[in-house]
């Protein structure tokens, strides 16, 4: 628990996660350490509220899960883009950036 | 959607798999974390107390996850039903009350329910059965006739082809014999059109169907079809019988086909046995020589199916020009003011209108009265919920108190009320199969086959089963919402005894509603009943006691009109000549049975009155003796002599009202009538005999013509041997049929009943047993909910009031006073309720007035009587309550809470 950490926007979670088992399928320990990565390690999504985050896409079909071997040969749950879920994807993607863009001209425009 | 469902449902049914997958992922992750942060250079156990404090609890993830996979709210679900079962335990006698009061009102309803629905709305399950209706004309005299020619069945047929699809005919029911392997039985057969069951949509269960003859004038191949029933019952459902040659009336005939489960035949409540072909008529019946070119005898039935689209209302301008063109044509035998059509809905017991009408209108009032029990049984659930209500405040107070949310507290208490109507209704559906069940078993007291087939009915079940629900819902919650809107801490330091004044009122209210209901049926139930007694002790006109009747089908054993003549003349001198016998005598029909004939009569020097009204009677043919077995008084001229045969001049006796109606007091003993559809030739009357019951017991005696059975022989109807006899029905029975037998070994003999039983039909008293028996049900029924509810609401008033009364009695209160206060709330009540009651009351009898036989719908004794009863119940109700009252002991009531 060191350094600052960023409350996530409600629905950055959904989209940072889409993302992130966009390339291939994952499993949720390497979700979070992902996002941590790649966003230079100023994300840090809690377990609390990354396992609830999956389970609500996977029931909104957007991705799917299956078991298997994770690297160190354990059994992990992987989760895996569904083809509506890069739909979704794409869809998040597109509000996102207007969103920002929006925020970004009324914070340059003050 | 579909994802989400199939995760849903496998977290429901798979509980402890999906747990342990969650466990398994949320331990993986944990060990991740733990190696991650040991590779950074903790010591393990450092490492896992750091693990552990990133991750946070697990639990947390658990119960979200739970909440959002839906198995939380079924373990909220079973907590909540594991609640309601435990307070149902702890209080039997109301949840016992509400279940039974429930099943009563769902029970009663599914059944009659059922039997309307026999009677008068299910349609017969062919293919689009609204399409297809029954013709009928109306004749000059107002009466309506729906038997026509053969030769008037071609001519509709090929008139409207522009409005119907199609049209069939079918002859009358009749019995003919059976022989299949050398076994003789009968079988009641209907002959049909060849595009009887094209016409139908039916498909058969087996075979084939009889199809139309091309180039033949009338359809006559030699081959039968057998009813479903008669397949299974009388043929042991042997698939093997297609294509077996079987004699009809000792003409040879394949059977080719079994008609479908559940039909009967068509427009009757009767159970069709066998279907012939119509021209098959010709060869197995002697007397439908012509059947194909004479227009008199009214043999078809006409089914006909609207074109897509049409209604039996828009064809009738079509009917009204093919009746009018058939007229003129036909003067002398199709003569009718015009044609209808009757969607097949419209049938009922009875081709009469009037009847069927009467039954439309009965069980329109028993559906009522039947809504009316489910009512009060749902306002009785109510009011007895909203006294629990209170009662329960406190602890919806404390639970709030102690943290359950409001969504919570209403979900409780629904899921009580809503167990609660589930076992009224489980309650409701055995006592409707039981009902249903018991009426299907009625004796009909005929070999006729008829159809009961009362079936139990989901869609009311199911609508009566919403009508609980609803209440049980509705009433449910309303404690919930109190409980929550209140200012807690108020209502934990309330006392129980400021009920709120406003719901007392409600209460009451619902009550006197009740009482009202409840009255209402008892009065109706009770004007039923006691016209049943006077059905059973009518004056019938003719003395049923000691006489035994035997029904002989002459036709069926092959005898020709002159031989079935010799025979029955043989048969009766026989009879005569056994010992304790006093007189004997044969007719067509008896009173109330199943047949009944009515014709068309011109008058000698009567002309009937301008508005077109022909004269027309019922009759009956019989022999000489007939009517002093049947014990009818002759006013005068004489009754029929052997000397009465074919070739001596015909002549008729008639009834009173007859003799009145068309000879207006002038002696009528010489004068001459004749049948319309036989005018030249005259009948002379040579009697008038006093008026009797003849066609129906609830029509008043109409016109009545007797002939005699030697000049009026139809030999396709059985006949009736009546014996007067003072010896037991089974050695009669015996001594008779042996007798029968040794005149002619073939003879069939059915229906071997006493003339008590034979007249206990749907046109005698039958049809009031059943609706006496069903009223005498619902008035008790409305009886035990009434006082129900004026005890619950009675008593608790006064255990809201103990308080009070602890004071009034320490300020010197005398015991009477208490108890006046107490009973002063129940009759209230009562008296409200009998005035509501028998305004009510007043209004459905009027409905039923023409049902009801010796009694006026605002007969006093009976209105008075159900008063009587309901108030003495009712008060003894209130008396409980307040003798508790009485005893109650101002210290203890002061101290007390």
């Amino acid at each position: 628990m060191t350094g600052k950490r960023i409350d996530l926007p409600q629905g950055t979670l959904d989209l940072l996660i889409l993302r992130t088992v966009a390339l291939e399928p994952q499993h949720g320990w390497a979700i979070s350490e992902r996002i941590h990565q790649i966003s230079s390690k100023v994300l840090q999504v809690q377990q609390g509220s990354l396992y609830p985050a999956l389970h609500r896409l996977e029931r909104r079909g957007w991705i799917k899960s299956r078991w298997g071997a994770s690297e160190n040969n354990r059994r992990a749950k992987y989760y895996e883009l569904t083809f509506s879920g890069r739909k979704q994807l794409e869809a998040e993607k597109t509000e996102w950036e207007k969103l920002t863009a929006a925020v970004a001209q009324v914070l340059e425009s003050a | 959607m579909l994802e989400d469902l199939r995760l849903r449902v496998r977290s429901l049914f798979h509980r402890k798999a999906v747990e342990n997958d969650l466990n398994d992922e949320l331990r993986f992750h944990f060990e991740q974390q733990v190696e991650k942060l040991v590779q950074s250079g903790l010591p393990p156990a450092e490492a896992r107390r750091q693990a552990r404090l990133a991750i946070g609890t697990q639990d947390e993830i658990r119960e979200e996850y739970r909440d959002s996979s839906g198995v939380r709210f079924l373990e909220t679900l079973l907590q909540d039903i594991r609640f309601a079962l435990r307070m149902m335990r702890k209080s039997p006698g109301f949840t016992a009350v509400a279940i039974l009061t429930l099943a009563l009102g769902i029970g009663a309803n599914t059944a009659i329910f059922s039997v309307v629905d026999w009677l008068i709305l299910r349609l017969p399950p062919v293919a689009k059965a609204e399409q297809i209706t029954t013709l009928e004309a109306e004749l000059l005299s107002g009466y309506y006739n729906n038997g026509f020619s053969y030769p008037a069945f071609e001519d509709i047929r090929r008139q409207s082809t522009a409005v119907f699809s199609d049209v069939a005919g079918a002859m009358d029911f009749q019995m003919d014999g059976l022989s299949i392997d050398g076994n003789n039985q009968p079988i009641w057969t209907s002959y049909v059109s060849g595009n009887f069951f094209q016409m139908m949509g039916l498909k058969p269960v087996l075979g084939s169907f009889i199809e139309p003859t091309p180039g033949k004038s009338v359809d006559d191949e030699p081959v039968l079809v057998l009813g479903y029933t008669f397949w299974k019952t009388h043929l042991g459902g042997d698939s093997r019988v297609i294509g077996k040659s079987v004699l009809i009336n000792g003409h040879p005939v394949t059977i080719i086909g079994v008609a479908p489960k559940g039909f009967h035949g068509i427009a009757s409540l009767m159970d069709v046995q066998g279907y012939l072909p119509l021209g098959m008529g010709i060869v197995t019946s002697d007397a439908k020589k012509d059947l194909v070119v004479d227009r008199k005898p009214p043999v078809l039935a006409i089914f006909a199916r609207l074109k897509p689209r049409l209604t039996a209302k828009s064809v009738q301008p079509v009917l009204n020009v093919i009746a009018q063109r058939l007229s003129t044509q036909y003067p002398a035998t199709d003569k009718c003011k015009s044609l209808f059509a009757n969607p097949l809905d419209l049938f009922s017991p009875g081709t009469d209108p009037s009847t069927s009408g009467t039954l439309r209108l009965v069980s329109a009032v028993f559906l009522i009265l039947a809504g009316l029990v489910l009512i009060l049984a749902c306002l009785n659930v109510a009011s007895l919920l909203i006294a629990r209500s209170s009662a329960r405040e406190r602890e919806m107070a404390v639970r709030a108190a102690v943290g359950a949310g409001r969504v919570r507290l209403i979900r409780q208490l629904l899921t009580e009320s809503l167990l609660l109507a589930l076992l009224g209704c489980a309650g409701g559906v055995v006592l409707g199969l039981l009902a249903s069940r018991s009426l299907g078993s009625i004796n009909l007291n005929t070999t006729i086959p008829f159809v009961l087939d009362f079936q139990f009915d989901w869609r009311v079940f199911a609508d009566a089963f919403c009508v609980a629900l609803f209440t049980a819902a509705v009433v449910g919650i309303a404690p919930a919402l109190r409980a929550t809107r209140r200012n807690l801490n108020n209502l934990l330091h309330e006392r129980g005894r400021t009920a709120t004044v406003a719901r007392q009122r409600t209460r009451s209210a619902l009550v006197v509603v009740q009482v009202g209901g409840s009255l209402m049926l008892l009065i109706v139930a009770g004007l039923f009943v006691r016209s049943l007694r006077n059905v059973e002790h009518a004056n019938l006109g003719f003395d049923p006691s000691h006489v035994l009747n035997f029904t002989i089908d002459a036709h069926e054993a092959g005898y020709n009109e002159v031989q079935a003549r010799d025979f029955f003349q043989n048969l009766l001198s026989c009879v005569h000549a056994l010992p304790g016998i006093e007189t004997a005598s044969l007719a067509a029909t008896t009173p109330m049975s199943y047949f009944s004939f009515g014709e068309e009569l011109a008058i000698e020097g009567y002309q009937p009155p301008s508005n077109q009204q022909a004269p027309a009677a019922g009759y009956n043919a019989v022999s000489p003796g007939y009517f002093e077995t049947m014990r009818i008084p002759i006013l005068s001229g004489r009754g029929f002599l052997d000397s009465d045969s074919p070739t001596s001049p015909h002549v008729a006796v008639i009834n009173k009202v007859m003799a009145e109606r068309y000879w207006h007091g002038q002696n009528p003993i010489g004068r001459h009538f004749a049948n319309t559809a036989d005018p030249k030739n005259p009948i002379e009357v040579v009697g008038v005999t006093a008026d009797s019951t003849t066609t129906d017991i609830t029509s008043p005696s109409a016109p009545f013509v007797y002939l005699p059975l030697a000049q009026h022989l139809q030999n396709q109807t059985p006949v009736t041997l009546q014996l007067r006899t003072s010896l037991p029905l089974a050695t009669a029975n015996r001594e008779v049929v042996d007798m029968i037998h040794s005149l002619s070994p073939a003879m069939p003999v059915s229906d071997v009943q006493t003339m008590i039983e034979a007249i206990d039909t749907l046109h005698g008293p039958m049809l009031f047993q059943i609706a006496a028996g069903l009223a005498a049900s619902l008035g008790i029924l409305g009886l035990a909910l009434a006082i129900i509810g004026v005890y619950g609401v009675v008593s608790y008033g006064a255990s809201q009031r103990t308080h009070e009364i602890g004071i009034r009695m320490a300020l010197g209160a005398q015991r009477v006073q208490i108890l006046k206060m107490i009973f002063g709330q129940g009759f209230f009540i009562v008296s409200g309720g009998t005035l509501l009651g028998v305004l009510a009351a007043a209004a459905i009898a009027r409905l039923v007035g023409n049902f009801l036989v010796g009694v006026s719908p605002l007969d006093a004794i009976t209105y008075l009587g159900a008063v009587f009863i309901l108030t003495t119940v009712a008060l003894l109700a209130c008396y409980i309550p307040a003798r508790r009252a009485m005893k109650v002991d101002p210290m203890v009531a002061l101290r007390y809470e």
